[in-house]
């Protein structure tokens, strides 16, 4: 009855939508081929691949992002779970605290956290491993909305205070119900979170930028302000490294009701 | 001239038949239930009625103009749906008045009616209220002031009760029928429920895979059912394959033993099948009755009834018994003798 | 011996912890305050003091100061301008494929890649937005070659650059941002318009209403807290962004956050402590935004739980 009205909106919108996700990624990718004048090739990307500053500020950026997400599951976890099962009040108050990351703009934090470290008593700004260490704390806090919502919404799925008690009946402790009870039910969540996180560490560009890191987006910056064809190729690539993150996600969640989207930023 | 005439709907959805031939005549303010399994098309009719659906083929006409193609809000019939659909937006009185305010009733006219509906329901003091402050029970009360302060014409209720707990079903069964009757509103009422059809109808159409098995009073439904579907989807029913002795006479063969029925319902056909109610079955033997003998195979308290089963060569036969302080119930394993008069059974 | 005696302290630990719960979430609680109280309570304090350490209020009015009330100015300008595109357009793909007729496979596209591009923000961006509106970039490349003669010579209609568009500029972080900011909102509308039943639309219409009534009355009245949430929402991702309006404009336009990152770099405004009122002003924006925004979803949460 209304179906003869509504399609050519139904249809408009969509593609103008699609058009505008489409058009400046293939734009992107066909400037990215256009290196070498005249012929398509791949010379921007052999370019890049070959720049020892990109392999440098990926591996340091792999090795960060294992390192914080692996520091941010073994906050997370426990806490969530204590919450649960011990704490609920706590909740609220933890939730709150945990979206803070979204109401601090990220150049803010970064901000606090050079004037706070940089001076004394802590000076964790002088040597670069100090300043790692500094690195990884702001990529946990950075992540935390979204892996606290992902452990959040995985503990909610399974029922935390009977199969704790249900493990406690039959004998076990505490660190066994953990890591064979708990863990395990929370292995989609967990990866989904740290998946997000992980994402979150490649793409970020404040921190390695403003603490003189090299970090794979600092040299996004970098190449950036010097380069012409190459960004465009970076681009790509990260784009295809945010949906293969994405994908793995979509894949491991099959089936889960665990959510599993970022959220905007700039 | 009926009030409401169905006829010859038919309602393919692609290439499933979801109504097949269905024509039915209701006078004004009477009481019919669609009654049957999900799926049997009862809700497309009624649909159908509303003017959500189209009809594929037939006619709708109410009070003689056809109305089978009109938009559902020009047809003035109200609807009660099964998930209440209050819009969680309004209070309970901008529920009420929302038919009346989209037709630019006039606002005091509107507080009238309101009013009146609330006062009907029972609700006067929650006409501020929001429907999510509501109960299940409430929110259904209200959509049903909801339907008939437009005056409808005809008022459906598509399950209006199954979303609600058992106790709240049956207190709201006895207002719908008050209010109906109060109202003299001709009423449609969908639902799966036997005993709501039952218990509220003034006529019962009994629906099965979109065909209409049979249109009767709800004691010539339960008691003279004219199909199998019919018997063993009204009350519970003993339903035995028997080989037929004398057609015409009403005798046939159960298991090696001569049954003597009333003469079966269609003319002509053969029947097949002998039906008899576990209300009818007697303990005992009895001259000039049909008699059974068997071993009890199991006994259930059902509270104020209690079932038992008699294995008959086979065919396991259930008997209510009033469950009285002197009943001797029989245990398992037990010979047991059961007769039922010729009356009480039927073929199919 | 060893042992139990080991064995004995840990279950007193135990237990001790156990009639404590809250001490459980210490190791949680350190950490956010070492790495996220501390160094935001650090700025706001210092908002709130002279260079001699004195406290003062006088570095709030830096708001006075004409460079950092264009920067607001220019930053709720952006913001607001990308966040009405973003809600606009994203609530009509969302109703488009969730209750519009639109075909499944279009839905299925448009969810995922929203899932992608809501991430696919800072410099990588930038570069794509460059490469494909730059002034060389393969849009503006093509646009350029539709050209026709006419009396006064060639005319290229849509040669962008010859007619006052640059990338580099407001109307450059529009688009941008609304690249990621189109399907944040396809992403949280889409569920609110799905939640609408289809029984509200049938009842509506039984009572009599017409399909302008179904909205007027009951569509928009009960979308419109989620719709405002995530305008809110849009807002706050627009306004607290940073690297791509750096990495696009290298710092040309005057953002908020594009002053702050000054700040860092050189202190700019000579004066430490204004710095950290002005990102105690920011603060302030986001916080007020984020407040409204958990505000208004109680409130549809009320609806939804009928």
């Amino acid at each position: 009855m209304r179906k003869g009205k509504l399609n050519f909106w139904s249809f408009f919108w969509p593609i103008l939508a699609m058009t505008y996700f489409f058009v400046p990624l293939y734009g992107t990718l066909d400037f990215s081929l256009r290196m070498k004048k005249g012929v398509i090739s791949l010379l921007a990307y052999q370019t890049v691949l070959a720049d020892p500053q990109f392999i440098e500020s990926f591996q340091y950026s792999v090795v960060m992002g294992i390192v914080s997400v692996t520091l941010s599951i073994l906050l997370f976890v426990p806490t969530v779970y204590w919450i649960y099962l011990k704490v609920p009040k706590a909740r609220p108050f933890v939730e709150i605290v945990s979206i803070l990351p979204f109401i601090i703009p990220t150049i803010v934090f970064v901000f606090g956290l050079i004037r706070t470290f940089s001076r004394p008593p802590f000076l964790l700004t002088l040597t670069p491993f100090k300043t790692d260490i500094l690195m990884a704390a702001g990529y946990i806090i950075l992540s935390m909305p979204y892996m606290f919502r992902a452990i959040d919404v995985g503990m909610r799925s399974i029922d935390v205070k009977t199969l704790t008690e249900a493990g406690q009946s039959l004998g076990a402790n505490w660190l066994q119900i953990l890591f064979t009870i708990i863990i395990p039910n929370l292995r989609i969540a967990i990866l989904s979170g740290a998946l997000i996180a992980f994402a979150t560490v490649l793409g970020e560009m404040i921190l390695g930028d403003f603490l003189v890191r090299p970090a794979f987006g600092a040299y996004l910056v970098l190449v950036g302000r010097s380069k012409a064809y190459e960004p465009a190729a970076l681009s790509i690539i990260s784009y295809a490294l945010t949906w293969i993150m994405l994908g793995a996600i979509q894949v491991f969640a099959k089936g889960s009701s665990s959510q599993s989207q970022l959220l905007g930023r700039g | 001239m009926s009030y409401l005439n169905l006829k010859n709907i038919y309602k393919t959805f692609s290439s499933n038949v979801a109504v097949d031939d269905f024509s039915l005549d209701i006078a004004q303010g009477e009481f019919i239930s669609f009654l049957g399994p999900s799926g049997c098309g009862k809700t497309t009719t009624l649909r159908m009625v509303a003017g959500f659906e189209y009809p594929t083929a037939g006619s709708i006409a109410l009070l003689g103009n056809e109305i089978t193609n009109l938009p559902p809000n020009k047809r003035n019939i109200g609807m009660v749906f099964q998930s209440y659909a209050l819009f969680p937006n309004m209070t309970v009185a901008e529920n009420i008045g929302f038919g009346l305010k989209v037709s630019n009733t006039n606002t005091i006219e509107i507080k009238a009616r309101v009013t009146e509906a609330l006062s009907l329901i029972h609700m006067q003091d929650l006409g501020g209220r929001y429907p999510g402050q509501l109960s299940g029970g409430q929110q259904q009360r209200v959509a049903l002031a909801r339907a008939l302060a437009i005056k409808p014409k005809v008022l459906l209720l598509d399950e209006p009760l199954s979303a609600l707990d058992a106790k709240i079903r049956l207190e709201l069964r006895l207002e719908i029928r008050r209010i109906q009757k109060q109202l003299n509103m001709t009423t449609i009422y969908v639902t799966h429920d036997q005993e709501e059809a039952l218990t509220l109808s003034d006529r019962i159409v009994v629906m099965n895979q979109g065909r209409v098995e049979q249109v009767d009073t709800p004691s010539r439904i339960y008691n003279y059912p004219s199909t199998e579907f019919v018997a063993s989807f009204v009350g519970h029913i003993n339903i035995f394959p028997v080989s037929v002795i004398d057609g015409g006479e009403g005798i046939v063969d159960l298991s090696g033993n001569k049954i003597r029925s009333r003469k079966h319902m269609q003319e002509g056909a053969i029947p097949v099948h002998m039906a008899v109610r576990p209300e009818e079955l007697t303990p005992g033997h009895r001259e000039g009755a049909n008699n059974l003998t068997g071993n009890i195979h199991s006994v259930q308290y059902l509270g104020s009834v209690v079932r038992i089963q008699i294995d008959v060569s086979g065919n396991f036969l259930s008997m209510d018994l009033f469950n009285q302080r002197d009943l001797s119930i029989p245990m398992v394993g037990d010979r047991f003798d059961v007769n039922f008069s010729s009356d009480s059974c039927w073929l199919l | 011996m060893q042992q139990s005696v080991k064995n004995k302290s840990a279950i007193r630990w135990w237990f001790w912890l156990i009639r404590n719960p809250w001490l459980g979430l210490l190791p949680f609680f350190l950490f956010i305050i070492a790495f996220l109280i501390l160094p935001s309570l650090n700025l706001f304090v210092g908002a709130f003091k002279d260079q001699q350490g004195q406290f003062t209020f006088a570095n709030v009015g830096i708001i006075q100061n004409p460079y950092i009330q264009k920067s607001f100015r220019v930053s709720f300008q952006v913001s607001i301008t990308t966040s009405i595109i973003g809600t606009l357009f994203g609530f009509l793909v969302a109703y488009a494929i969730t209750l519009g007729n639109a075909p499944r496979w279009m839905r299925n596209i448009l969810m995922s890649f929203s899932g992608l591009a809501a991430n696919f923000g800072g410099v990588p961006l930038a570069f794509a937005y460059i490469a494909t509106l730059g002034r060389t970039g393969f849009v503006t490349y093509l646009l350029k070659q539709v050209c026709f003669t006419n009396s006064k010579g060639q005319v290229c209609p849509f040669d962008l650059y010859q007619n006052g568009f640059n990338l580099y500029s407001m109307v450059g972080l529009v688009l941008a941002y609304t690249y990621f900011l189109l399907p944040l909102m396809v992403l949280t509308i889409a569920p609110a318009i799905e939640g609408m039943k289809k029984d509200w639309r049938e009842a509506c219409e039984n009572l009599g209403g017409s399909t302008a009534q179904y909205w007027l009355y009951v569509g928009i009245p009960i979308l419109w807290p989620s719709i405002l949430a995530s305008f809110i929402l849009l807002f706050s991702s627009a306004f607290g962004a940073f690297a791509t309006a750096q990495a696009l404009t290298g710092g040309s336009i005057y953002l908020v956050p594009i002053v702050i990152g000054q700040q860092i770099r050189g202190d700019v405004m000579n004066n430490p402590n204004e710095g950290y009122a002005l990102a105690l002003l920011m603060v302030i924006v986001m916080g007020v935004a984020i407040a409204l925004y958990t505000w208004l979803q109680k409130r549809t949460a009320k609806w939804v739980a009928l």
